[in-house]
Parts: structure tokens; sequence; C-alpha cells
């Protein structure tokens, strides 16, 4: 099975930012994804770069998720950085490789897009690691609810949110055992020219979507004679709630931003 | 075995979101089990094969947005993927089914979708470009070429998948 899928890959936790109520983490990761691109000196980078690093170590989550996260998203950084070395040709000459010149603006771009890179990724793991899928789904439920007024279906959306994260690990051990069932018939997914494997995926879709429609028509069936009627008038098993230290996280966060725009050069 | 299913009247909203729901996360699935097809330097996502399904039906349009939506959480760079993937998987979709709709030769329906996906890609390479800050139209072709690549082999393979089951129903 494979055990590497954890959807939003979460750390259970009892920290501080495990606590928040998701919409403040989502509200804050969001505008800090929108003002790092406004950082531009030495100093507002080292003031971001001590927020993400303050949240990391109050989230108490192990360093190597966070470094986990970035493991497929290193080769692009460090990609990215020797573009940027490479193709721009601002300031002055800093040394010669091969007789090819790299400019010291080439190597404050390259930081500074690679830094921008590493911190969004970091900051916005946090997210995952620390919130459930549920209460995310339930935060994007509450955030869309302004939605409801022009019709939109924000209650059967966040359901179905819902159901589909109930049924990823059904469908995951159901995929596993349909292939190993068919590895053992002698069927190579992983092996051989791609006309052979097209072909041996076909065995192992099939009964995958006949599987999903026959659970789909059962979860109906089940929510109808429970009498399931939708939105309106349905109480909540979790309640989101804004407490004092979301409010806090508002208020330090703001601050932040305003130390980014007196540092920006 | 595919036809065993009941065909009891529930009401249709309720059974729509469960088929919805149900379709969203066999999308992840195949996107975190079957994530790469590697082929030597050549790398397929099976996935791409779910963008098919809107041609069969419109609920398939909610199901693959959704199932992109929960699948982009698990990218490092979700904050990004998750709307932007979303909505223009939404969009292109939609696109799909509109343009397609006249056409009754079924590989020719899933050619003209595959050639919209490969276009579409502009949405991956404006994120690139603005993130990475690498050159655009580079990055459109190069991504493209690997979505329509990844469509073609998807495209075979849900034209197999349509032949053993009813994907309209």
């Amino acid at each position: 099975m494979n055990n590497m899928m954890i959807i939003g890959q979460y750390v259970p936790g009892n920290s501080i930012i495990h606590r928040l109520d998701p919409r403040t983490k989502i509200t804050v990761i969001f505008f800090f994804v929108v003002f790092v691109f406004f950082a531009n000196s030495f100093w507002s980078y080292a003031l971001l770069t001590v927020f993400a690093a303050v949240s990391v170590i109050a989230s108490r989550v192990p360093v190597r998720y966070i470094a986990k996260g970035l493991t497929p998203i290193w080769f692009l950084i460090v990609f990215t950085f020797l573009l940027h070395l490479i193709v721009t040709k601002e300031g002055q000459v800093a040394f010669e490789i091969f007789s090819w010149k790299i400019y010291t603006g080439g190597i404050a771009q390259g930081i500074a897009i690679s830094m921008r890179f590493f911190l969004l990724i970091v900051v916005t793991s946090l997210l995952t690691l620390t919130t459930t899928p549920i209460e995310i789904t339930d935060a994007i439920e509450e955030m869309l609810a302004p939605l409801k007024k022009v019709k939109f279906p924000v209650h059967e959306l966040a359901l179905m949110m819902s159901i589909s994260l109930r049924f990823i690990p059904t469908l995951m051990q159901e995929t596993d055992k349909i292939s190993k069932a068919q590895a053992s018939r002698g069927v190579d997914f992983r092996t051989g020219p791609l006309k052979e494997r097209i072909k041996a995926v076909v065995p192992l879709l099939v009964p995958l979507f006949v599987s999903a429609f026959k659970r789909a028509e059962e979860l109906a069936m089940a929510m109808e004679a429970r009498g399931y009627q939708g939105g309106e008038g349905r109480s909540k098993l979790r309640e989101l709630r804004i407490g004092k230290i979301d409010v806090l996280i508002y208020i330090l966060f703001i601050c932040v931003v305003a130390g980014l725009f007196l540092l920006r050069s | 075995m595919h036809k065993s299913v009941s065909h009891a009247p529930f009401s249709t909203s309720v059974m729509e979101m469960t088929k919805i729901s149900l379709v969203a996360a066999l999308y992840v699935v195949v996107t975190a089990w079957l994530a790469v097809f590697s082929f030597g330097a050549i790398q397929l996502r099976l996935s791409e094969m779910f963008n098919y399904l809107a041609l069969y039906n419109k609920r398939y349009v909610f199901a693959i947005t959704a199932g992109v939506v929960i699948a982009n959480f698990m990218s490092p760079t979700w904050m990004l993927d998750v709307p932007i993937g979303g909505t223009a998987t939404f969009l292109v979709l939609i696109f799909c089914r509109l343009v397609t709709k006249r056409i009754k030769n079924e590989p020719m329906k899933i050619a003209v979708t595959a050639i919209i996906f490969a276009v579409s890609m502009f949405t991956v390479a404006g994120q690139l470009a603005i993130v990475l800050d690498l050159p655009f139209f580079y990055t459109w072709l190069t991504v493209g070429l690997g979505e329509l690549l990844s469509m073609t082999v998807g495209g075979i393979l849900i034209y197999f998948v349509g032949k053993k089951i009813d994907l309209s129903r």
C-alpha cells in the first residue's frame, strides 16, 4: 500500500498553530503568499524568514516533515538560481566561470527568487501539516458562506469534499487489492513497452470505476434512508470559533506586513 | 459485473453528489497511486485521462474539479495550485464540453480535448513565470507538450475503459 500518500500530510499535535482556527491559518497564509512578492531587500526577506521560522517552531512540527515537503522542489529552486546566474546581466561582474561572466545582479536575483519560493513552500506547508483535511473543508465552507446569497451550493460542495476525503483511503485499498490480484495473474504495470502497459492498466481501471459508482449509489441510498435533506437548518458536528489567540495572530501578522513595507528598498 | 448496480429512484441530487464525490476520490487515488508512469526521461500523468470524463456527463466537470482541488492540496505549492488549478480545470472542462458538443466521432472528441488541454497549460506556465521568473513561452511549450503526451495516453485509456463501462450514466 502506498503509505506515503497522506492527504494534506497532517501531523497530529496540540501546538498553538494546531489550535488556531483553520480560517485564520488560511487567511494569514494567503496574505503571506501575496506579500512575499513585495519583499525586495535583504531586511524585508530577513523579516519574512524570521516570521516563517517562528511559525515552524511554534507549530512543533518536526523539521523533517517540512524538509520532506521541500524534497520534490529542491531541484526547481537550484535550477531557478542557476538560470538567474546565467541569464541576468545586471550590476558588476562578480566572477567568471569558463569565460562565462557571472554578474552581481544575477546572484542577487537568483538568491531572492529562490528565497521567495523557499518561504512560500515552508509557510504554506504549515497549513496542511497542522490542519486536518476535514477542518480545511469546514473552513472553506465557512469562508464561502457569503456565496450562498447568489445560490452557490456551498454546503453541497463542502459535503462532496468531505465524502471524497472519506473514500480516498477506501479506494486506495481497493486499488491495491485489484493491482495485486492483476499482478498475481502476471500483469506488469511497471515495465515493458508503452502499448503493453496501457493495456495492463485498463483491467485495473474498469473495476475501480465500477466499484466507485457502486459505492456512490449505496451511499446515496443510505443518505436517503436516513432522511438527508441538505444545507438549510442542519446543525454541525464541528463548530469553528475565532478565539483570542486568532485575533493575536492577525495583529502580529499585520505588524509583520507593516514592517515589510518599512523595510522595502 | 458493472451492470449489478441498482436503479432505484433515489433523489437525483443526492445520487449526483455521491457520484461526483466518489469520482473525485478516484481521481485523487489515481493521481497518487499511479502518479507517474515513466518511460525513461518521459513521464506521463495517468490522472489526465479523467479530463475526458467531462465529455460523457457534465457531472464530471464538478467531480474532476473537486479531485484536482483535493489532489493539489498534496502539492508543496498548494496555495497556488489549488485556486489556479481548480479554476483552470473547471473552465477548460466547460470549454471542452462546448467545443466538442457537435462532434460525433469519439476519437475526434478526444483529440480536440487533448489539444485544448495542452494549450491551456499557459496557466501552469504563467504560475512558473510569476513564482520562479522562468521564461513564459518556453515554459508554456515544454509543459504543453508534456500535457499533450499525457492526454494522448489518457485518451487511449479512457477510450478503452469507455468500451467496457457506460461512463455517461
